[in-house]
């Protein structure tokens, strides 16, 4: 079940301000008197779309998706192009499968999420919105076709609403069938209802997107979070976090901590502390040995290198990143290889197959993953391993083939004690893989294996 | 003209001779090749590779890249059903008299249904209706298709195409894609595991190994005899301390490597002799 943590007082919420704790939607006379679209009044009664578009600048904003591209060049792109028809698309697909941070912001505060959506069409000239939602989120899909219809009942969306000051169709649009569809130009092919498969980029969609149309495509969590920065103004937006990303991220905890869920965590936090504070510690009587950040395609972070701070360039110089948002801390009875193996071939299996060196070069990590765990591996193993995955990252054409050897790199550049332990001495020191092979020590005991096997 | 006995027989000579001077245009081949411009491409062939297998994977890149739209890709899948194209049909010579007749407004036959199953397009009709035949609606079209019928028939993403005007290579590029779009129908039972980094650190990992090996089946992927569909599906959060295991739809708990094996092989057994297992 979707639980949200309980955090320290002293940790802002940007995003999870208005959610109750019992779930509950709150009713559209009371969710506005919480303060849902009050931005969007100010902003469509004295703002110009470049003032807005300068204030998510100055704030520092960048996406919540896990590129952390900045937001507002985004928006200044999508701007300046001319077209006859401009897209919003927001993206609450959420490809990672072990994670629900927008489900419970889109379930419990659609408001936000719409709100954001109009800001954010108004600033670049957009007409249309698409929010993409996982089509297994029946609540949240349901909450925000309510949310739509109660909000172009009061007239803030909807043909010439706000006094002329925008039209503005929104549409949610359930998606499935794919992990790629976390990405965007392929979450765009998939609303054009066509192969989901990336598309090179320049030109990026804020000039060439949706049927070819300037379209500004973001996660649900960061439309979300502009509501909030031109209700309190971008200088207390850019207080809040780290120096170079700004703001709170939703993040989600799970594995073998005491309390696991979604808490609102701002950016700059080091990891530890999230564990201790939003986590509430291990679990009784285990000892954490790494933390998978990122997700499927994340990093595997030793327990020493719990201090890192939470935030996008920090995580992505460990050799992790911030991705979906979700933590998953492991005990000591895991086996770095054997994880490695088994979340590379997960991204294997969800490689979409457009460039070869992520149909062929992630299949190839793989089988090089499962000869090490299985204690077949050749000489050069290592080395071609780590040649090829630079390979693949180097010719990403999305970040699904520059993530996709994150588990394999980073458990290799933290525990290479226990890579030395697999390849050199046939052991696993977590007992999890069973790569022994020895070969037989005289021709009788050969035989007595070969009779035995 | 005075015409002197022999001249012509002289002048042949004189050829002759001349050529027997001069640079032969013969190449000793294959001693000897002729240089050809870099953009020769010569004839178009399918390689095949060391296995006799072929290399092609029909990814259509050769005719989409092809400058002057020579290159046209047919054929059917590997159990025969369905037809792939690239292109439109007015390119290739053997449906030109098609073409025609389409352009007449008369109602064209179209052999390619023959040897498929024919469907009653009547739900296909209301549903293009309702998405008012735009191709860029194709995945509501496709999800409500196979919401109707069970599963994507060929005739009916055959329909399809004729009234969206989106070609069948693309519409089918579209429906393999998707894991949720289908071509057959479904199997007798599904198991769904998530592969998230949570269930895999609780051992999910080792019931995914457990469960393709019972099922002789990769996961997504269903097994030989068509009983035991492996499915992927997303826990997002819903189960913090097992690895996430549902039996059509349900969720399971307590699953371990054994029992999951076991659980596949009866569902299979039951299938093969109906009543007994």
């Amino acid at each position: 079940m979707a639980t949200l943590l309980k955090t320290p007082r002293s940790w802002p919420k940007v995003t999870l301000g208005r959610v109750t704790a019992n779930g509950e939607l709150l009713p559209f006379a009371k969710a506005e008197k919480a303060g849902a679209w009050a931005a969007w009044r100010q902003v469509a009664d004295r703002e110009a779309p470049d003032t807005v578009i300068r204030q998510i600048g100055q704030a520092g904003l960048r996406g919540r998706g896990g590129a952390g591209f900045r937001a507002a060049e985004k928006w200044r792109r999508c701007q300046a192009t001319e077209a006859s028809q401009k897209y919003v698309v927001a993206n609450g697909y959420e490809a990672d499968p072990g994670t629900f941070t927008d489900r419970l912001l889109m379930e419990r505060d659609p408001h936000a999420v719409i709100e954001g959506i109009a800001i954010a069409a108004y600033a670049v000239g957009a007409t249309k919105a698409i929010v993409a939602v996982n089509a297994g989120y029946a609540k949240a899909i349901e909450r925000l076709r309510g949310s739509i219809a109660q909000a172009t009942e009061a007239g803030l969306i909807g043909i010439d609403a706000m006094d002329g000051a925008l039209t503005l169709d929104v549409e949610v649009r359930p998606v499935q069938g794919a992990f790629l569809l976390g990405e965007e130009t392929v979450l765009l092919r998939a609303l054009e209802g066509k192969r989901g498969m990336p598309e090179q980029r320049p030109p990026y969609p804020a000039e060439r997107g949706l049927f070819g149309k300037p379209t500004l495509v973001h996660n649900v969590e960061t439309l979300a979070t502009v509501p909030w920065i031109v209700a309190n103004g971008h200088a207390a937006f850019a207080r809040i976090g780290a120096a170079g990303s700004p703001g709170t991220k939703l993040v989600q905890l799970a594995g073998a901590v005491a309390r696991s869920g979604v808490a609102e965590v701002p950016l700059g936090t080091p990891l530890g502390e999230i564990v201790e504070r939003a986590g509430g510690g291990m679990r009784d009587g285990v000892k954490m040995k790494l933390a998978i950040v990122g997700g499927p395609l994340g990093g595997l972070l030793p327990a020493e290198k719990m201090d890192l701070s939470l935030d996008f360039d920090s995580l992505r110089e460990a050799g992790a990143t911030l991705g979906s948002g979700s933590i998953v801390v492991a005990d000591e009875s895991t086996c770095v290889v054997d994880l490695g193996r088994l979340l590379e071939r997960f991204a294997s299996d969800e490689a979409c197959g457009k460039t070869i060196p992520c149909r062929i070069g992630l299949k190839r990590l793989v089988e090089i993953a499962d000869r090490f765990a299985a204690g077949h591996h050749r000489p050069q193993d290592r080395e071609l391993l780590v040649e090829l995955a630079n390979d693949v990252i180097a010719s990403g054409l999305c970040n699904h083939e520059r993530l996709a050897p994150d588990p394999l790199l980073s458990g290799l550049r933290y525990f290479a004690a226990e890579y030395d332990a697999h390849l050199d001495e046939g052991r696993c020191p977590a007992g999890v893989c069973h790569p022994v092979t020895v070969a037989p020590s005289s021709p009788a005991a050969a035989k007595k294996a070969r009779v035995t096997a | 003209m005075i015409r002197i006995p022999g001249m012509g027989l002289a002048k042949g000579m004189a050829t002759t001779l001349i050529r027997f001077f001069q640079r032969k245009a013969t190449i000793q081949y294959p001693e000897v090749r002729q240089e050809v411009s870099p953009h020769h491409r010569g004839r178009l062939v399918l390689l095949y590779d060391e296995w006799g297998a072929l290399k092609c994977e029909t990814c259509f890149q050769c005719a989409a890249a092809c400058p002057i739209e020579c290159i046209d890709m047919g054929g059917v899948d590997t159990k025969n059903r369905y037809h792939i194209h690239w292109g439109p049909p007015e390119q290739y010579a053997e449906r030109r008299e098609e073409s025609a007749l389409r352009r007449s407004g008369r109602p064209v036959p179209d052999r390619t249904f023959i040897p498929f199953d024919p469907i009653d397009v009547g739900p296909l009709n209301r549903i293009l209706e309702e998405e008012d035949y735009d191709p860029g609606h194709m995945l509501a079209i496709l999800e409500k298709t196979q919401a109707a019928y069970a599963h994507l028939h060929v005739a009916a993403l055959k329909h399809i195409s004729h009234a969206t005007g989106a070609w069948y290579a693309q519409i089918y590029g579209t429906a393999s894609y998707y894991e949720h779009l289908r071509f057959e129908l479904p199997a007798g039972h599904a198991i769904g595991l998530c592969r998230c980094p949570s269930c895999t650190l609780l051992g999910g990992g080792r019931l995914r190994e457990a469960l393709e090996a019972a099922a002789g089946a990769s996961l997504p992927g269903t097994s030989s005899d068509g009983a035991l569909s492996l499915v992927a599906i997303d826990c997002h959060g819903d189960s913090p301390t097992e690895p996430y295991v549902t039996l059509d739809r349900e969720v399971q708990h307590g699953v371990s490597a054994k029992s999951i094996a076991k659980l596949a092989t009866n569902l299979r057994a039951a299938a093969a002799r109906p009543g007994r297992a």
